[in-house]
Order: C-alpha cells, then sequence, then structure tokens
C-alpha cells in the first residue's frame, strides 16, 4: 500500500518502540550506576507494579465498559499463590511457625509461581464473574469490592493457616533482589533488581496490547460503547464480558505476585479497598480507555506519594524561615489537592484516549503548524486594528 | 410443534401468531406474516403501532408472550404464556406453542444470518468506520483469543480487512475508514450502520426506519441503495418505514399493523387502495 497515511503511522510506531527502548536501557543503566538504596528505584519497581496493575483494570473499566472494583482482591490472591509456593523449603518451618511448617512442600520456580498467581485469580474471577456480571455498573462494583473484602477476610482465618498463615505475615521468598547476579564472593556482579520486574510489567502490557488491537480487544470496546449494538452484531456478551474479567483479573494477579516480591512480605491486612482506590485513581488520572497514560500515572503518582513530596512530611527552614503547616501527615493533604485539580482541570486525564504513537503522530504536526497559526493570528490581528482604525 | 424441514418452498422468515404483551398493554396482537426468498417486504402502521416491538422479537431482544417465529423452517423464538403472563393473557392461541420454550440471544440470531440496524443509529462511537465494520466480523472467526492476541491468525486477519475494503469500497466509506464512526454526516452514518450489517453476512437484513430523518433526495438515493445491495449480496430486505416514497418505491408486499394487529396485507397498489389503512393514518389523526 502506498496510503502516506499508513507510512506516517508505521514511524510513529517505530518511534514509539524507540522510546520504550530506551526507557528500558535508562533504567538498566541508571541501576548499574546509581546506588540500589536510592529512592529511584524504589519509585521504579513499585511504579512498574503498579502500572501493570493499573493497565489491567483499564483494560476492564476503560475498555470493556465494566467498572469492577475487585482489582485488590485479586492481587492478594496473586500475591499469596506466589509467596505460598515460592518460600524456600529450608525457610518454611521459621514462616509457618505456628502451623508446623504448613502442608505446603514444595517450591516452584519463581516464574511458574507467577503465572500460577494469574491463575488462581482468573479462575476465581471467573466463579464470582458467572452471577455478578449479570449486575451492571454501580451495582457490579459494589458486588466486586464486597468480593474483595470476603477474600481478605477469608485469607486470615486461622483454619485456613497451614496453607495460609493465618493472619501471620509469610515472607522470606524470592524477591527483586533475588534477580541481581551475584558474584562468588556475594558481592553483586549485575544489578537486576529494577529492569526485571519492569520487563515482566513489559511483558504483561504488551500482551494487554495486542489483546486490545485484537478482533475481541474490539469486541470490548463495542460493549463499552453500545450493549445493544453489540449484541446484535453477534457479539456475545456473557462470553465477552467474562473473558475480560479474567483476563484483567490474571494480570492482576501477577501484579499482586510483583506487589509481593516488592514488599519482601505479605499480609492479607494491607490489601484494602484503599489500594483499589489508589489504582482506579491512577486509570482516572492518566485517561479512562489509555494504556499509556495508565502507566505514565502510576509512575507518577508512586513518585509524588513515596518520594517527591515526602519533604512535605518534616520541618524545613529556609535560612532562619521555618516554613509553616509542614509537619506529618501535611503530604497526604497537598497531595488531594493536587489529585482534585488533575480531577476537575483535565477531566480526560493526561492521555485522554490517546496511546504513545498518537502523541508521537500528533507533535511534528503541532510543531509544524505553529508558524502558521501565528501568522494568522497576526494578521487576524492588523484586520482587526484596520477595522478600528476606520 | 417440530421445526419445519427447510425446501425451496420455506420462506426466510415466518412469523406465527406472535403476541407481545407488556403488563396490560398488548404491543403485538396475534401477528403473522411471511417473507420468501428475495423479497423486499416492508411492515408499515402509525407511530406506536408495534412494528419495532415486532422487530425485537424477531431479533432476540424481546421474548414474545406467545407464538413463534421460524427462520428458513428453524424456530429462533417460540414462548407461550407463563407465570405472572398466564393470568394476564389477554391474547389468542394461548394454549398453541406449549412445546419446549426457544429463546435465543441476539447475537445467536445474527449468528444464524439476521442482521439489523436500528431506529435512532446505534454505531460504536469509540471505534473508527473501518473498526465498526470488522467488530462485525468478529463473530464469522475462527480464532480463539489467544491465538488472536499473539497473532498467530495472520491469515484469517488479513482475509478480513481484504472483505471489510472490499465491502467499504462498495458503499463508497473507504474514502473515510479512518474517521471516527460517529464524525459522519447523519446520512453516511445510515449508510455505515447497514454496512456493518452486512459486514455479518446475513441473508435477511432487517432495517428499521432506514430513511428517518432524510431529505427527499437521500432517501431516493437510500432506495437505490437497498435495491442495489439486496441483488449484490442475495438478501432478503425486511423493513419498517414511515417514509411512503421509499416503501412505495422498493417493496415486493407490504404489511400494515394498527394497535398491534395486522390490518392489510398485498402489494404497493393494494395498500395504497386499502380503506382500513388509510383510515388508520388519516382517520385516527396520528401523523402523516
Amino acid at each position: 500500500m502506498t496510503n502516506p497515511k499508513i507510512k506516517k503511522k508505521d514511524r510513529a510506531l517505530t518511534v514509539s518502540w524507540i522510546v520504550v527502548a530506551a526507557v528500558y536501557a535508562a533504567v538498566f543503566a541508571a541501576e548499574q550506576v546509581i546506588s540500589p538504596n536510592s529512592m529511584l528505584f524504589t519509585v521504579l519497581k513499585k511504579g512498574a507494579t503498579y502500572a501493570l496493575v493499573a493497565v489491567s483494570m483499564n483494560l476492564l473499566n476503560g475498555f470493556t465498559g465494566i467498572f469492577s472494583l475487585g482489582q485488590a482482591g485479586f492481587m492478594l490472591l496473586g500475591a499469596y499463590t506466589y509467596a505460598i509456593f515460592t518460600i524456600p523449603l529450608e525457610h518454611r518451618s521459621s514462616v509457618y511457625q505456628y502451623f508446623n511448617g504448613g502442608v505446603v512442600q514444595f517450591t516452584l520456580p519463581w516464574f511458574l509461581a507467577m503465572i500460577l498467581a494469574g491463575l488462581v485469580a482468573a479462575f476465581f474471577a471467573w466463579l464470582i464473574g458467572l452471577p455478578v456480571l449479570r449486575l451492571k455498573s454501580d451495582y457490579l462494583a459494589i458486588a466486586t469490592l464486597g468480593f474483595a473484602e470476603i477474600i481478605r477476610a477469608i485469607l486470615q482465618w486461622n483454619q485456613l493457616g497451614p496453607v495460609t498463615n493465618g493472619s501471620n505475615m509469610l515472607r522470606l521468598f524470592p524477591n527483586f533482589n533475588s534477580f541481581n547476579i551475584l558474584k562468588a564472593d556475594g558481592s553483586v556482579a549485575v544489578y537486576l533488581s529494577t529492569t526485571v520486574p519492569f520487563l515482566i510489567a513489559g511483558v504483561c502490557i504488551g500482551l494487554i496490547v495486542l489483546l486490545l488491537h485484537s478482533g475481541y480487544g474490539r469486541a470490548f470496546k463495542s460493549i463499552r460503547d453500545d450493549e445493544v449494538a453489540a449484541e446484535a452484531m453477534g457479539v456475545n456478551l456473557a462470553h465477552h464480558k467474562q473473558l475480560a474479567f479474567c483476563i484483567s483479573s490474571f494480570f492482576a494477579g501477577v501484579g499482586g505476585a510483583m506487589l509481593a516480591m516488592y514488599q519482601t512480605t505479605v499480609q492479607a491486612k494491607s490489601f484494602t479497598t484503599a489500594m483499589t482506590y489508589e489504582i482506579l485513581l491512577m486509570v482516572v488520572i492518566g485517561g479512562v480507555g489509555s494504556v499509556t497514560g495508565s502507566v505514565i500515572s502510576s509512575f507518577l503518582f508512586v513518585a509524588c506519594s513515596e518520594w517527591w513530596l515526602r519533604f512535605l512530611d518534616n520541618e524545613q527552614f529556609i535560612g532562619d524561615f521555618q516554613v509553616p503547616l509542614l509537619r506529618n501527615g501535611f503530604r497526604l493533604v497537598v497531595f488531594s489537592i493536587i489529585i482534585m485539580v488533575v480531577v476537575l482541570f483535565f477531566r480526560r486525564g493526561i492521555m485522554g484516549t490517546r496511546e504513545l504513537p498518537d502523541v508521537i503522530r500528533a507533535l511534528p504536526g503541532a510543531v509544524r503548524s505553529l508558524p502558521e497559526k501565528m501568522r494568522a493570528r497576526r494578521e487576524r490581528r492588523s484586520a482587526s486594528r484596520k477595522e478600528a482604525g476606520r | 410443534m417440530s421445526d419445519k424441514k427447510p425446501s425451496s418452498q420455506t420462506p426466510v422468515l415466518e412469523i406465527e401468531h406472535l403476541t407481545m404483551q407488556f403488563g396490560g398493554v398488548i404491543a403485538v396482537n396475534d401477528f403473522s406474516m411471511h417473507i420468501d426468498q428475495g423479497e423486499i417486504v416492508a411492515l408499515i402502521g402509525p407511530n406506536g403501532a408495534g412494528k419495532t416491538t415486532a422487530f425485537n422479537c424477531v431479533t432476540g431482544v424481546y421474548e414474545p408472550t406467545n407464538g413463534q417465529v421460524l427462520f428458513h423452517g428453524k424456530a429462533i423464538a417460540r414462548n407461550h404464556p407463563t407465570g405472572k403472563m398466564k393470568k394476564l393473557y389477554a391474547g389468542l392461541h394461548a394454549d398453541k406453542y406449549l412445546a419446549d420454550p426457544v429463546r435465543l440471544t441476539p447475537d445467536r440470531i445474527t449468528q444464524m444470518g439476521i442482521a439489523r440496524t436500528f431506529q435512532n443509529i446505534r454505531l460504536f462511537s469509540g471505534m473508527t468506520v473501518f473498526d465498526n465494520v470488522m467488530l462485525a466480523m468478529h463473530l464469522r472467526r475462527k480464532s480463539n483469543v489467544f491465538s488472536q492476541t499473539l497473532r498467530l491468525n495472520a491469515a484469517e486477519e488479513k482475509q478480513m480487512r481484504e472483505k471489510a475494503e472490499k465491502l467499504l469500497k462498495t458503499v463508497d466509506l473507504w474514502e473515510v475508514r479512518d474517521e471516527m464512526a460517529t464524525s459522519l454526516p447523519y446520512g453516511r452514518q445510515r449508510l455505515l450502520e447497514i454496512s456493518r450489517a452486512l459486514a455479518t453476512e446475513p441473508t435477511l437484513l432487517l432495517l428499521d426506519e432506514p430513511a428517518a430523518g432524510m431529505n427527499p433526495q437521500e432517501t431516493e438515493e437510500l432506495s437505490r441503495f437497498i435495491k442495489r445491495i439486496k441483488g449484490q449480496f442475495g438478501l432478503t430486505v425486511f423493513v419498517i418505514e414511515h417514509h411512503m416514497q421509499l416503501v412505495m418505491g422498493i417493496s415486493d408486499r407490504i404489511y400494515c399493523i394498527d394497535f398491534g394487529k395486522l390490518i392489510a396485507e398485498g402489494t404497493p397498489v393494494q395498500i395504497q387502495n386499502n380503506p382500513a389503512v388509510i383510515e388508520a393514518y388519516l382517520g385516527g389523526g396520528e401523523d402523516e
């Protein structure tokens, strides 16, 4: 095809690939150079984790139009599945100290455990999807929210202790630092503890993007746009909604496993509704219906809450002047205000429904048309001046 | 009530004693009709006569209260009054269709080969013209979600893109394929909606007021368009319409209903001279 429009599209795609590759290279390089204790890596690791979860939520809320708030529940299932199956045998007796070392007496490699984490989450999604997906909008949100709460309670139930360790912490499983390649003397040869989470999140998000651009992705979007028309065009609503729900939960489960790795310990108690709201916020700020937006806003959100606004929590001095109001907790006030401003003035989020290639495609055009726009404005202004002079 | 064996004489669509009752209101009352292969049949009637309700019973949006609908001799809807309707039912033939009710969802019926358009345009607003058509081909795919995500269905995808291209070129929408569907002018949105229905590869096309909001010239173009695609795609067409210009110009036969009941059927000339139809349109003080 010799269509110029399509050629331009391909170029934008290539540039997008280069941008993504550059980000990965920068992360890898930074990891080798900068001290591993830097806040930067905390943000990058947590950001990558949340990016995956936010995109999985966007798949459901933004692309299929199913308003579900069960994300924390599925992450919890993923995190526990991962932790339970990867704690090394020699540590099991100390982790499960109240339950005689637990019932699971084998260990899976982290990679398999992570996939299993996704599958478990997807299986539960399938189960609760059967009754719950018949509901619409708010009712569906409430039902999924309830599910997440129930899962959290059940996993802390003492009777399940031999598997879940009751309300006690799961720990000592391989975490992100296990990805570092060590020298013989125990010092680190190649740092990979940030690059590998980036790769995992990248592959998962890549799969979601591929899905969204396939026929099934189109079917999901058609359900979002008009359920009645979608059904009349032969889209089986029950089947496709169930599918979107399971796929989203699969990746939420994988994200949960990544969160477990990031935190190095897991406890059901921390997977609260507030976590789901945080993820929802990332989706909304990034733009409902934009994968790129979810990714960017996840990193911004994590950076703000963990790093950039931290100084607000301590007393600060400019010369001799003590800045008023700054004390523990003030960060959250400022953070809330920022979020309100974003929601009020960027109602469609940072990206709207645009993706990275769209932005790149828009760039040269906008720059090119800038002189023309300025000339047009100048002419308009001089014309109106003449008008006024007359 | 066994399904009839399809033969060359089997009508494409056969509606038998269809009754649709909402609470105490009978929207469609004991309505029977048939459409033969290759015909263009119109259903007319004043506002609120129950035309769209009859349509929705055929396409599976509503479950009829009583009666059955056969498509190429195969039941796609069959029901008798049950539950609360047992007492409330005010129509005829209450115990004629007791044998196993058939309830198919709209997507299954579309899969069998009935495609429809809507009275108020229902395009997918967040998708391009091209994607709207591609979506309608989704139901004929053989690949599953895994092979599609991993792009193992390249051959199928390519074939579909070519089909969509061919279809869009036939209906003159190829130039605007990358535009958002809802940014098209009204007339072209109608055209796109019909094209989208065609992309599901139907044998029977249901058009719900395709000329609504069109001026005489656009209506004229639409008449030609419907005739053209009917021949090109080997369709049978069932159309609901208010525009008498369109109806009289294209239909082989016309059914007229008023207050849910069939009041006349016949060729355009017969309908035009039927006193009952004139009464329904002029006497009742309805529009037109």
